[in-house]
This record gives structure tokens, sequence and C-alpha cells, in this order.
């Protein structure tokens, strides 16, 4: 530690620290535009200007370090002259059009030309314009505001990983931009809008439509991927307007994912449902609660207990644990909330509760990481963050997947195969960790017998042998491959023999919530077994149950089977809907569609992947008649003559599961290797499916922004490597239908993409595009449309 | 398509070859030189990211060294440019004759090629002679202390 | 004290010297005027009702700054707004309501492009409620039909501004 003195007050600082830190910690104000905490230092604005004794010219604040005895005034009259004079010349070229700007009320440089401005200004010439240049749907460029702080560039450059916006020229020529025309493709570019100091660089969607005075804050807690993170939802009127981050050092840092930014759009959109609908002698009619709730209640009643219910990803862990409250009353195990998944042979040996073994931020201090089927970057983007501070610390990160996803980070080795050959190549990275030592588990010698150990594996199976700290994360890909179960077996096994923690965080927004209210046919809340398991999502499907509950998804979206998906609600009875939207497929396969409140509109928790139970209370009112889900299953519990459906409050229901799961509030428990069976063999197109980054929930597929986005754009697509497009006759852009078996799915544009494997082709499912096409694995055929 | 020629990336990679390898990228600013002498004194989008991919970095930061210099050229030029130092010391000794006697001669403002693709005519700050101001640049040659008269020798000197 | 006091009680010395108030008020020339023939004089700064103005061109100047609606004291202002087709920024809806104005001026001293104003016009009635409930359609027109006016009395008061 160093001893300094800021403005005569004895501060205590760290060394080789700056002096704005300092000050920082010391709660003593130093005025900056390009300095933030979490970005590098590029000392460009000059703001910080302070007087340090002994020395002859003000020094930047933000690029002096501390030193021994120093001497600091950051409001003495040569000080507050020199940031005074900087304040001018940034003013220089800076335009007066505060009144239109949507940075006016949080702009920085509005607030410090406040303190350090001048009324009026020497300089009389003309002033700097730039012509704008459009970046895409999510942020609205006024490149004529830019102070040239570069933060938007250090951004994309050291968080991100993705450099897209850069300065270019120099002196009075100087502009950020992309220089060329594009569109930047990073799923965090929504943070630039935050670290933009004035408003150069604001929200699109949020566009002229509000200012930051009026707006009321609610803390939550985004629902869209495993992590949780921390946000502000602002509403003016009682309307949602944005959603900001809400700093959490453990979770999120300052940042947010686009997704869980901009995903409120959905919200608004024109399909919302907003009174309750039933289907009476196949006629629709809208009504009020009370019939709609009977009618419901007596169709379900009617089919005894051969009923089922099916929740999506993004639901409070309150509403899961009343839903399974509710079917396992009426009788039945069916239950599931695991759309996204299709092998369910596991099941019983899995953790009670998906989740990672280890803290988000300790990921940071990993040395060693597999990743299996994962595309970390786009399926928990904030995570992704973690693991590319880890790659840049040294850790070496590999990769076995049957995409060769463009990484934001230093890779170490990749492992690129067709779907059906990835439990070999971890079949070949468990059979060189047995070279170093250990004994081969039972059933492991009959697998790995016509297993060749690459290259690859062997300095796989070596950099995770040597990790300290390693991990084995098994992605979504992974988890949602009809191999799923030999994957996770061999990742354990890998873990195992190599010492490193396996890691299976949930692939949907609170997976660890609905596994822990229970919402499983095999295990009820709290991870307690039940006598006999019910049927999986697919399984209930095909089994033409009476009466199907539906919470919260739109099976034909969010299944990872699309066909299956509409085959089953066709042939299910009586299908009661909770749902935030009337989608046509909706309105088509329901008999009774009950509006629910969708995210930011109810209370609840949402358990992380580290197993924090995050609640929250609604920020805006639900639209018309719609009301939270936990509301609509209570009453649906007390029609049906339910016990235990008499709870006042969404806090009450989780002090209920809270009493179940004990004080901390999840289950550890550790998956072993099992023996498994080798994958088949495809003969010719090898499909592979992952949910797109956009395609994730009801609400993040409705948010028009979002989707028209590059990330959005590119999952309407097919992609296929340039060898295998050659070899068949497929030009880039042409469209083609994806065929599995008899059944086809609507003509969509083909791209050329050598990330996917030669032989394969690449389907993005939960988007309207590849709706009805089947799970999107095994063999397919490319017919030209 | 492979716009860089063999001979260029074989000496794009002998500038290469003297930083480390996780350098790479120190090369830019040799690449782009030897790219614009490939491409007749010019810089393309298309040659850029070329580069960029050939380096390893990121499109944009090519970009950003290509325009920050003065001597990479991003529109095309004439096969001599002209260069004329307009910083202080050449101004005092009159390098806005020199540019008015250039723009008079060859018909066309600074930073204008002629129609005939001859000449392209750029201002330039100090380049480092102002020992013998006013001067000026044409392809690699300094030319100094000059007047109308000695300007008229050197562009006819030029074909 | 006590025998002053009653002195001046018992001979009602200071009824008298308030009739004397009286009386010579009622000598004096008066001010009285025959409103509605007759009309006291106006200052350029009077503050009555509100009109929104627009440019010569005919483009109205109010940019949805929210400045008027934020200052405005009584909460009187509502504003909504959107991106209009050609990228500028306008308001969708302006509303002042005049039960609840209080006509301190904020709004027009607040406006960076001098688009609300308040005008000469103080007579004006609604028989109902919603009748002093300004739109924007209203104010535009309130400022159409008194730009005259108004353009004259801003360039009165602007060498005070």
């Amino acid at each position: 530690m160093v001893n300094i003195e800021i403005n005569g007050i004895p501060v205590q600082a760290a060394d080789g620290s700056m002096l704005i830190e300092a000050a920082d910690q010391a709660g003593i104000a130093i005025p900056r535009f390009c300095y933030h905490k979490k970005l590098s230092i590029a000392a460009n604005c000059r703001m910080c200007l302070v007087e340090v004794e002994k020395m002859g010219k003000p020094m930047p604040a933000c690029a002096t370090p501390v030193n021994e005895g120093m001497k600091v005034f950051t409001k003495s009259p040569k000080a507050i002259s020199a940031q005074r004079a900087v304040m001018e010349f940034l003013l220089i070229n800076h335009p007066l059009d505060c009144p239109i700007c949507d940075q006016g009320g949080e702009c920085d440089l509005q607030e410090m030309a406040l303190g350090y401005g001048n009324g009026t200004s020497q300089y009389g010439e003309a002033k700097r314009v730039v012509a704008d240049q459009p970046i895409g749907p999510l942020i609205a460029t006024e490149m004529t505001r830019c102070i040239h702080c570069t933060r938007c560039v250090r951004f994309g450059q050291e968080i991100a990983g993705v450099m897209e916006l850069g300065a270019t020229g120099r002196g009075e020529h100087m502009r950020i931009g992309t220089y060329v025309a594009k569109s930047v493709s990073s799923e965090l570019s929504g943070n630039v809008i935050d670290l933009c100091p004035v408003g150069a660089l604001t929200s699109r969607p949020y566009r002229y439509s509000a200012r930051p005075w009026e707006l009321d804050s609610h803390d939550s807690v985004s629902p869209h991927d495993c992590l949780g993170a921390n946000i502000q939802v602002q509403s003016r009127r009682g309307e949602l307007q944005r959603v900001l981050p809400r700093d959490n050092e453990a979770l999120n840092e300052c940042w947010l994912s686009d997704r869980d930014r901009f995903a409120y759009l959905g919200l608004a959109a024109s399909d919302r449902l907003s009174a309750p609908r039933i289907k009476r002698d196949g006629e629709w009619q809208t009504v009020d609660w009370d019939t709609a709730l009977t009618f419901a209640a007596e169709g379900i009643k009617a089919a005894g207990n051969s009923v089922g219910a099916l929740a999506g990803y993004s639901s409070t862990t309150e509403e899961y644990y009343l839903l399974q409250k509710l079917v396992r009353g009426l009788g039945s195990n069916n239950i599931d909330f695991r759309l996204r998944q299709l092998d369910f042979s596991d099941q019983a040996r899995l953790p009670a509760m998906p989740g990672l073994s280890l803290p988000v931020v300790e990921i940071e201090s990993i040395d060693a990481a597999l990743l299996i089927g994962a595309n970390v970057r786009k399926e928990q983007p904030l995570l992704g963050l973690r693991l590319r501070k880890a790659a840049l610390n040294g850790a070496a990160i590999h990769s076995v997947a049957a995409v060769d996803y463009a990484a934001n980070l230093p890779m170490g080795q990749r492992i690129v195969t067709a779907p059906e050959a990835m439990v070999a190549s971890l079949v070949a990275v468990a059979k060189a960790l047995l070279v170093e030592g250990g004994s081969a588990p039972e059933g492991f010698a009959a697998l790995a017998e016509k297993v060749e150990v690459s290259i690859e594996a062997e300095m796989i199976a070596a950099s995770l042998k040597g990790a300290e700290k390693g991990i084995v994360w098994v992605g979504a890909m992974a988890a949602g491959s009809p191999d799923a179960a030999a994957l996770r077996s061999l990742a354990a096994l890998i873990a195992d023999l190599s010492g490193c923690q396996l890691q299976l965080p949930g692939e949907g927004g609170n997976s660890a919530g609905a596994a822990l209210a229970g919402c499983l046919p095999h295990r009820a809340a709290a991870g307690s077994e039940v006598d006999a398991a019910g049927l999986d999502w697919r399984a209930m499907l095909g089994a033409g149950l009476k009466a199907l509950v539906l919470m919260n998804c739109e099976p034909e979206l969010d299944c990872a089977d699309s066909r299956t998906a509409r085959t089953g609600l066709e042939q299910a009875g009586f299908v009661v809907a909770l749902s935030g939207y009337a989608s046509q497929a909706m309105v088509e396969r329901c008999d009774v569609l009950l509006p629910m409140a969708m995210s930011y509109e109810t209370s609840g928790t949402l358990v992380n992947a580290q197993g924090n139970w995050q609640g929250f209370g609604a920020a805006i009112a639900a639209p018309g008649d719609a009301r939270p889900a936990w509301k609509l299953l209570r009453v649906l519990g007390n029609l049906l003559d339910l016990d235990g459906f008499e709870q006042f409050s969404s806090e009450e229901i989780r002090d209920e599961l809270k009493a179940l799961t004990g004080a901390t509030g999840t289950i550890a428990n550790q998956l072993r290797w099992q023996p498994v069976a080798p994958s088949v063999r495809v003969e010719g197109l090898s499909g592979i499916a992952e949910f797109a980054i956009h395609g994730v929930d009801p609400v993040v597929r409705r948010a028009a922004a979002l989707q028209a986005s590059i990330d959005g754009q590119g999952a309407s697509v097919v992609r296929v490597h340039s060898t295998t497009a050659a070899a068949r006759g497929f030009n880039d852009g042409q469209k083609v239908m994806l065929r599995t078996g008899e059944w086809s799915c609507a003509p969509m544009p083909l791209v050329v993409d050598d990330t996917v494997p030669a032989g394969c082709v690449l389907l993005r499912k939960g988007t309207e595009a590849t709706q009805g096409c089947s799970s999107g694995f095994g063999p397919v055929e490319l017919i030209p449309a | 398509m492979q716009l860089l020629s063999d001979a260029s990336r074989a000496e794009i990679d002998r500038w290469i070859a003297k930083y480390p390898p996780e350098q790479r990228q120190s090369a830019v600013m040799a690449a782009l030189r030897i790219a614009q002498d490939q491409n007749g004194g010019w810089l393309t989008n298309a040659l850029m990211d070329e580069i960029a991919a050939y380096l390893e970095m990121p499109p944009i930061a090519v970009y950003e060294v290509a325009t920050f210099y003065s001597m990479y050229e991003r529109e095309p030029v004439g096969r001599h440019k002209i260069c004329v130092c307009t910083n202080i010391s050449c101004l005092l000794r009159g390098s806005d004759e020199v540019v008015a006697h250039l723009e008079q001669r060859l018909g066309i403002k600074l930073g204008q090629t002629t129609e005939d693709n001859r000449f392209t005519l750029k201002e330039v700050e100090c380049l480092g002679a102002c020992v013998n101001a006013p001067m000026m640049q044409v392809g690699r040659e300094y030319y100094e202390k000059l007047t109308p008269e000695t300007l008229d020798t050197i562009l006819d000197g030029l074909e | 004290m006590n025998l002053l006091r009653s002195f001046k009680s018992l001979f009602l010395l200071e009824l008298l010297g308030g009739m004397r108030v009286t009386g010579r008020y009622l000598f004096k020339k008066k001010f009285t005027v025959q409103y509605p023939e007759e009309r006291a004089p106006m200052s350029p700064r009077f503050r009555g009702h509100h009109a929104l103005r627009r440019y010569a061109n005919g483009e109205e100047r109010c940019i949805a700054c929210k400045l008027c609606e934020v200052i405005c004291p009584a909460m009187a202002i509502t504003i909504e707004l959107a991106e209009r087709d050609d990228g500028t920024r306008r308001t969708t809806r302006y509303d002042i309501d005049m039960t609840k104005c209080i006509y301190c001026g904020f709004c027009e001293e607040a406006c960076p492009v001098d688009a609300i104003v308040e005008t000469r016009v103080y007579e004006y009635v609604g028989e109902e409620r919603g009748d002093l409930l300004m739109s924007k359609e209203k104010l535009l027109a309130m400022g159409d039909k008194h730009e005259q006016q108004i353009a004259a009395d801003r360039a009165a008061d602007a060498p005070y501004r």
C-alpha cells in the first residue's frame, strides 16, 4: 500500500494503482470520459487532469500511478483551469443538440459541462460534422456527437473480443465506426450504449421514447440464460421502456448481453394474449376468468390421470413448483421442462439440479477447459466473457463440437466432427487420459477398441491432466443431442480421470429452478424420487394424453423436435395453455388460452447456474386480463379440489419450496461414468441442430430488433460446408428444403459456411423459419426448393 | 481469390519474421506498403481485408492504420504522386506559391488527379526537409528549394 | 394610556380617519376599466393561454425535448413522442391541462426552441372540464392564429432575455 494525499485527505492506495482509482475509492470525484474501470487506460480525453505537487504540468489522474507521499489536488485553481480548458476543447466540435439527444439527462458530457463548461465558446468556426453509418438494428449512431473517448473501441477489443468498431483517420478527421458498411455482430454489442459517455451510440429500439428522469427503475433478473444477469427494468407510466444492467461483480459485472437487454421488446408483440379464450364446439370465444378457468378445470378433470404438463425454460421457480404440484395432485408424473433435450436415458443419474460446480467468478481463474458441444459465447454470453478472461490469463480452452464455433478467445485444440462422431472424439480423449494412468472403467474397453487417439485428443488430455483447476463443460448442443447421455457420461469420465470439475450448466434461463421445483417426470420437488417416473416431453406428446397443460412455451418452437410437438399436440385430447401469446399454432392446437404475465410482469424467483435464488418483484402490469401464472395455477388447483393451493403470494410458494430444499436451496451431487452405447453412424448428410441465440423463449423470439440483428438473421438458414455444397451442386443463397424421412420443412436459404464440418447440415431451431423441421439430427436430405 | 501476389506475400513474410511469432500484426505497416506498391499506388478494401486475414488481425484494425497515415492511399492515384509540404517552414518560404503554380499548371486542385492519370497532387505535413524549404516529394524523390522555374523543369522531366 | 384610548373611542377618531381616506378617493380620478368595452394595458410578458408555434416554413417548432414537462410545477403537461418518418424527434401527444396550469411561465422559459409560449389570450372558458384540456392540435391552432402577436411580443422582450 502507498500513502498519498488527495485534497489534503490522506488516502491509502494499492501499489501500481492509478490516481483516479485511489480517488474513486476515497469518494473524491474526478471528472472523466475515457476512463472506465473495466477497460484499459487510454488517457485520451484529458478530462481527469489534476495537479500533482512537484510536477510542472497537470497530470491525467487515470494514467498517473500513485507514489508514496504524493500530494494531489483535484480542485486547485490549476487543476480546475486545466479541466475547464479541456472541456472547452471537447465542446468545440460537440453539437448543441441536447434537446433532441436521447442521452440528454444521463449524459456525462452534459453533466460535466454544467460543472466545467463556459457559458460561451471562443470558437467561431464551422463545427465538424460526421455522416452517419448505420451499424445495425440495436445501436443508433449520431457520430457528430462523438468525443473520441474510444471506450466502445476498447470494449470490442478487450471485453467482447470482436473488434468491429475502430477509430479511422486522424486529428480532425478521426471518426469511430466500422469503416466499411456493416452491422456489428457481437452478442454483447449493446454494452457500448452504456459505455458511450455522450449520445453518439444510443439504443435504437429506445430511440426517442422517454427521458431518463421520468423512468421508474425496478430491480429484476433476466430469465434468458442460466446466469440470471441482474438488471434494472425501467418503465414510464406503467409501460416498459428499456432494460439496463445492474452491477453485480459475482454475476454479470456491469455488462449485459443483447438478448437480456433487448428481449423486452417481445413483450409488446402483436399476438400478445390479453384476455382468456376458450374453444367451445370448435369456436373461439373470449370469456371472463371464471368461465375460462372452470372450463379448463372441467376439461382437465375429465382426463383423470391421463394428464401431462410441459413448461418453457423461462418461468419462475414458483410457477414450476405449482405446476408440478397440480400434475402430481392429479395422480400423474407426466411433467417436463427439458424441451430442448432429446435423450433422457440417463435422467435418473443426473444431478438433481443442473449448474456449475464453481462460482462464476472462479471461471476466470481456471487453467484448462474442455467445452463439449458448447458455444458458450452465444449460449450464455456473459459466462463466455469469464471464459475469455480465463483464456487471456493463459488458460487452454479446448473444444469438441460439431461446429467450429467462431470464438472470441484464443482457443486451444479444436476437434470438429460430425455430431454422431462426438462420442468417439470424447472416447479418444478419455483413452489418452487412461494412457497416463488410471484404470478403464467397466464397459469402456469395448467402446475404446475401435477409436484411435488423435494428436488433438492427446493434447487435450495432457492439458486437462496438467491443469490445477480444470473444467469439463457440457454445452447446449451436447445436452440437446440424441447422444446426450453418452456425451455426459464420457464428460464425467474425462473429468474424473483428469481431476477436472464437470459443469452441466442448464441450457435454459431457469433450468435449475425448474429442476429444484420438481418439474421433472422422475423427480418431485427438491429432487426427491418418485415411485414411478412419468413421461418425458417427447413420450408425453407421443402418448396421446387426454389433457395437456402448457406453461410459457410454444411446443412447436420450444421443443427440440418441432414435428413431434405438432403431431403430439394434435393427438392430445384437451390442451390448456398458460401463455403470453396467441400464435397461430397455439390457436390451432389449444382448447383454452389463459393469458399469463411474462417476465418483468410477475414476481418470483429464478435460480441461476451457481445456485443463487434471485427474487424480484413485478416491474410492470401485465396487459389486459393477463395474470401471473402462479395465481392461475392456484385457482386451477382449487377448482380441481387439490390440497396445498392456498398461497397468497409468490413468496409463500417460494418459502414452501425452500422448506423442502433446505436452507442453502441447492442440491449437490456428482455425475459418474456409466457404460454407453456407441452412436449410430449416419449415412449421407448428417444433421446438426442447436437453438438459435434469439430463439430460446417466446419473448426473445418476438423481439423484432434482435431478430433483425446478424445473429437473428443468421438463424433462418441452413448451413453446409463449401465442399458439401459444391459436391451436391448448391450455391450460396439458394433456397432449399430440409427433409428427414418423408417430412420436409419450408424452403430456407442455404448458406455456405466452412465452420460446419463437411457432410453435415446445420440448422438453428426455435425460429419461425425452422418451425416444422424434425429434431434436425440424424440423416437428412437437402432438396432444391 | 488471392489478391496479394506470391512475391508480395514473400516480402511480407520477410517482415513478419522480424517480430515475435505472436506479434504478426507488427508487420501491418510494411504489409500495407507492399500491397500498395503491388496495386499501383493505392489500397482497396479487399486488399486490406486480405492483409488482415494474413496477419490474423481484425480488418478494422488494418483500416485504422491505413487511414491514419497519409502515405497510404485509399483512392486511385496518378503515376506520379506529388506531395507538397505546407507546414510552417515551407509555408514561410513560399509553399503556397508552389501549390498555386502546381495547381495552375496541372489544372487540378489539391487532392485531385489529372485526367490523363499522370499526376496526383497532395498536401502533406512536414517531411523533415525544412532546411531546404519549400519542398515536395514525387514518388520516392525529394525536390527541395522549389521555385516556379525549377518546378517546371521537374514536371517536364516526369513522363 | 388608558385615558387616551377612552378618548379615541368616545369621539370615534379612528373611524373618522378612515372616512377621510374614503372621501379623498371619492373625488380622485377613477381608474376602473369598463371591461369588456375597455381593456387594461398589457405587458408583452403577459402569461395567458398557451400556444405551440411553428417556423415560417410551417414546420412545428416543438422537438419533444420534454423540458417543459419536467419543469412544470403543476405537472399539467403530458408529452409522448416518437421518431417521425423523416427521422426527426416529434411529439405524438402534447397536452396541457388548463385546470392544473398555474401560469408560471416556466414551460416557456425552459423551451430551447421557443415552441411553447404563453399568449395574451386570457379570456377562454370551457363548459366542461374536457374543454380545458388542450391538445397538440388546439395548441398549434392557437399558435397559428396569434403568431403575429406572439412574434412581436418575443421581439419586444428579446433585449431583456
